[in-house]
């Protein structure tokens, strides 16, 4: 029986999405924390950044066909999808911001 | 010159982009079974612009970033890219993922008929807004670090 209001490649893909922006941060962090990590990232598509979105978009396409298959429908509905979202992206955009806040050192970078 | 350009255009398809996404949630706001196709043409459009930026603006940046980057680096605003682009270059990633599933979402909560299929697709839009309002900002911080460097 489907109890979503959705259908399965809303679900699935919007699942896949959640788990994507996710990993996004966690890639962040492991290639900027560890050289071979992020020389590898490097050496397969020539640039981190270039292979760091291929691999994003990859994940996200494969999970999403993925769990369109396994019925997913009828465990999520709009309402869960949607507090599953934003919590997936505020934790993502918390970490990469804060990850990054080092950087911010305008104090710093004053003249007086 | 093509630099430039590059960097106009990715602007450019961002900003329509937001756009886009704002029309879209004041028509899921007011929906009704009139405007069901509008809906699922902005959300195509949407994903399309918000791509193409994408596409446009990497290409820019791995192309063409990599001389102003030293230029900002060496420059009274460090910060523009050791923070703002790279926050503005990992997050990019989550606005683009998002505009990708927008048409998808729209497609397969069809009727909008209850307000928690409403409120899905006025979420997602809604992110798209706040994390594209982001880029725009993050993108005329970046460009000012490159005048500061420059000594302008």
């Amino acid at each position: 029986m489907n109890n979503s209001d959705m259908g399965k490649y809303a679900a699935g893909f919007g699942l896949s999405l959640v788990v994507t922006v996710l990993l996004n941060a966690v890639i962040l962090v492991i290639k900027e924390i560890s050289t071979p990590f992020m020389s590898a990232m490097k050496a397969a598509l020539g640039h981190h950044w270039t292979t760091h979105g291929a691999l994003l978009i990859i994940v996200f396409i494969v999970l999403g066909c993925l769990f369109s298959a396994t019925r997913i429908e009828d465990k999520l509905d709009s309402g869960k999808l949607l507090k599953y979202t934003f919590w997936a992206v505020f934790i993502s955009v918390v970490i990469i911001a804060g990850f990054f806040l080092p950087g911010l050192n305008v104090a710093a970078t004053i003249k007086y | 010159m093509p630099n430039q350009g590059f960097m106009m255009l990715h602007a450019l398809f961002g900003i329509l982009g937001i756009l886009f996404a704002v029309a879209l949630f004041v028509d899921v706001l007011n929906a009704h079974e009139g405007n069901y196709r509008r809906i699922k043409k902005l959300s195509s459009a949407v994903a399309i612009l918000i791509v193409l930026a994408f596409l446009i603006g990497g290409y820019w940046y791995v192309a063409y970033y990599g001389a102003d980057r030293e230029i900002i680096k060496a420059g009274k605003w460090p910060w523009a890219h050791n923070y703002f682009m790279e926050v503005k270059e990992h997050i990019f990633f989550s606005l683009l993922l998002l505009s990708i599933y927008l048409p998808i979402a729209v497609h397969g909560v069809m009727p909008l008929n209850n307000t928690k299929k409403k409120n899905l697709i006025l979420g997602i839009c809604a992110l798209i807004i706040l994390l594209g309002l982001f880029m725009e900002g993050a993108g005329g911080i970046i460009s000012k670090g490159v005048i500061m460097g420059l000594g302008r």
